[in-house]
């Protein structure tokens, strides 16, 4: 199946501008991803810890009152954008277990990338409370003064270590 | 109370979260459409190329700041129950620059990677690995690093909106906003166009091998079977936190016939003293269940018993009504609203006051000789002259 052309960069940010519209009048939320990740490790460490996982600054919150952490709008939110991106993938002949990446790195150079830069960006999610979806797109969309802020730091990081990782892409 | 219909309120816990799946599916799908499940074409962004990741999100951004901030300046939406972000600002600083150099260096962010796992990218269910290890080491560290706890908590993380920073009306600053982006816009292509010369625009990768579909159709839908699974509630639901209500607002609410106000008389002994005029006696659970089912969505419930204090709700008690507590119970009612003072010695700004609350202590507790010559004082919201005259008048 021959892949379909990505659709037109400004009708795709109006689609997404009114998904996230709908988010808020709907859900009273934006919509997110880092909130799976911190709520299963919540459910996870509460498990084996449940003291420390109560008084963490981080996970406490989301086992008070003896909830189900993983009972949240959030969580069920990025079930469905796991959905959502398999049916767009399958459905515009982009469905394929590979690699991406540049000409000039390994496989297992760029994976090396991937893992380090998954894990500083899950550091940096868990102290910025969020990342590109719930803080950038969201919150910059709500007005928040912090979001705003969080979302020009993005481009300035990136901005400033591409030169560093070029290899990797071209 | 508001007669905003957004954001929705459900009767159905479930059913919310159900506006999730399909939410989060819409989103999903026009992330990958865009061409946001390649981690190369996301990169481009920081080279130049490819503009796409700056005019999708900027253009999502203000469609959806400038349908919400419309709609609220219409009455359509009640801004004060939506979720804004709280700004920390030194967290969101560091944190923001920190995950800008992640980005470049997976080529996909948090949401993207996601997209990326169920397009079958290895680099994306890597990435997200990572980030699932990266969000443990900051809780691990948050607790022993203390330098880092007082970056994670820095600031006031109250919700802080740039239009109230500035001191402009929100519309005026979305209009800015809208004027800016579109600017970005022009000068963005221009640099697109100009960056494309040293590099050629991102290629698309097509589908490889057909049984990887049943594979990763067989993978999500056990994930989403142990999403439902998962999702179920424990035994107890946790208690509501309830805020409390000055007895003199509640007299306030009374007089002016607030639609959407239900109030609770809690007390297991309703005659030992007479309750608040209106209120539902519900001395048992049953009363008060069947009481509360009945009452329409975001009707606010007010409670008291001769306790006087502020308890939570049991988690049985609906979760789309809002619950609050009246201070002092039956006997800050008695007291503050009750009870009139004297006004005497006191100097003239504090009269209005006295006068005003007088007057309710008389329209509540009938205490006037002629209980048909006290009229019930008007509505706060009229002229304050107006409460002087009737009282000459009365007496």
């Amino acid at each position: 199946m021959k892949a379909k052309e990505y659709w037109n960069p400004y009708v795709a940010g109006m689609v997404l501008g009114l998904v996230l519209l709908a988010a808020y009048l709907v859900a009273g939320n934006g919509l997110g991803a880092t909130a799976l990740p911190k709520r299963a490790l919540a459910l996870a460490t509460n498990g084996i810890a449940p003291d420390w996982t109560a008084g963490n600054a981080v996970l406490g919150g989301y086992v008070a009152d003896g909830a189900n952490p993983l009972r949240n709008w959030l969580v069920v939110e990025v079930i469905g954008v796991l959905l959502g991106g398999f049916l767009g993938a399958l459905s515009a002949g982009r469905l394929a277990r590979k690699v991406e990446k540049g000409p000039n790195i390994s496989v297992r150079g760029r994976l090396y990338f991937a893992a380090g830069g998954g894990v500083i960006m899950g550091f940096a999610a868990a102290l910025a409370r969020g990342c590109t979806s719930g803080q950038a797109l969201s919150g910059g969309a709500a007005l928040s003064t912090g979001s705003w802020i969080f979302m020009l730091m993005v481009f300035a990081g990136g901005y400033a270590v591409a030169h560093a990782v070029r290899r990797q892409w071209t | 109370m508001n007669q905003a219909i957004f954001p929705l309120a459900f009767a159905s816990d479930e059913f919310r979260l159900l506006t999730g799946i399909v939410l989060g599916f819409l989103f999903g799908f026009t992330l990958e459409r865009a061409g946001f499940g390649n981690a190369r074409k996301l990169a481009a962004q920081f080279y130049l190329n490819d503009m796409t990741v700056f005019k999708v999100m900027f253009t999502a951004i203000l469609v959806a700041m400038v349908g919400l901030y419309g709609l609220s300046a219409l009455g359509f939406v009640d801004l004060s129950m939506v979720w804004i972000n709280p700004t920390f600002t030194w967290a969101q600083v560091v944190g923001g620059f920190l995950l800008g150099v992640g980005f470049i260096m997976s080529g996909l962010c948090p949401g993207t990677s996601v997209v990326a796992m169920a397009s079958g990218r290895i680099d994306g269910w890597v990435t997200f690995g990572g980030i699932f290890a990266g969000i443990g080491l900051f809780t691990l560290t948050v607790d022993w690093v203390p330098g880092l706890h007082a970056l994670y908590e820095m600031g006031s993380g109250e919700v802080s909106v740039l239009h109230e920073v500035f001191g402009i009306p929100a519309l005026v600053l979305a209009l800015l906003v809208l004027a800016g982006a579109l600017a970005a816009f022009v000068g963005a292509e221009k640099v697109e166009a100009f960056f494309q010369q040293k590099r050629p625009p991102v290629e698309l990768t097509p589908s490889s091998r057909p049984r990887l579909k049943f594979a990763m159709g067989g993978a999500l839908g056990l994930s989403a079977i142990v999403a439902l699974a998962l999702s179920t509630p424990r035994s107890e639901l946790p208690p509501i936190q309830m805020a409390s209500m000055a007895p003199l607002s509640l007299a306030e609410s009374i007089i002016e016939r607030e639609p959407g106000l239900l109030i609770l008389d809690l007390r297991a002994d309703q005659d030992s003293e007479k309750g608040i005029p209106g209120a539902i006696p519900a001395g048992d659970e049953e009363e008060v269940l069947q009481a509360l089912t009945m009452a329409p969505p975001r009707t606010t419930i007010v409670v008291y018993d001769d306790t006087g204090r502020v308890f939570e709700a049991p988690g049985t008690w609906p979760r789309t009504l809002e619950y609050l507590a009246l201070e002092g119970g039956l006997e800050g009612w008695v007291s503050q609203v009750l009870t009139p003072l004297d006004a005497a010695g006191l100097p003239m700004e504090q009269r209005d006051t006295i006068l005003r609350q007088n007057q309710i202590s008389a329209f509540f507790s009938g205490a006037a000789v002629n209980t048909s010559s006290v009229a019930a004082p008007p509505p706060a919201m009229q002229a304050a002259g107006a409460p002087k005259k009737k009282k000459a008048g009365g007496c």
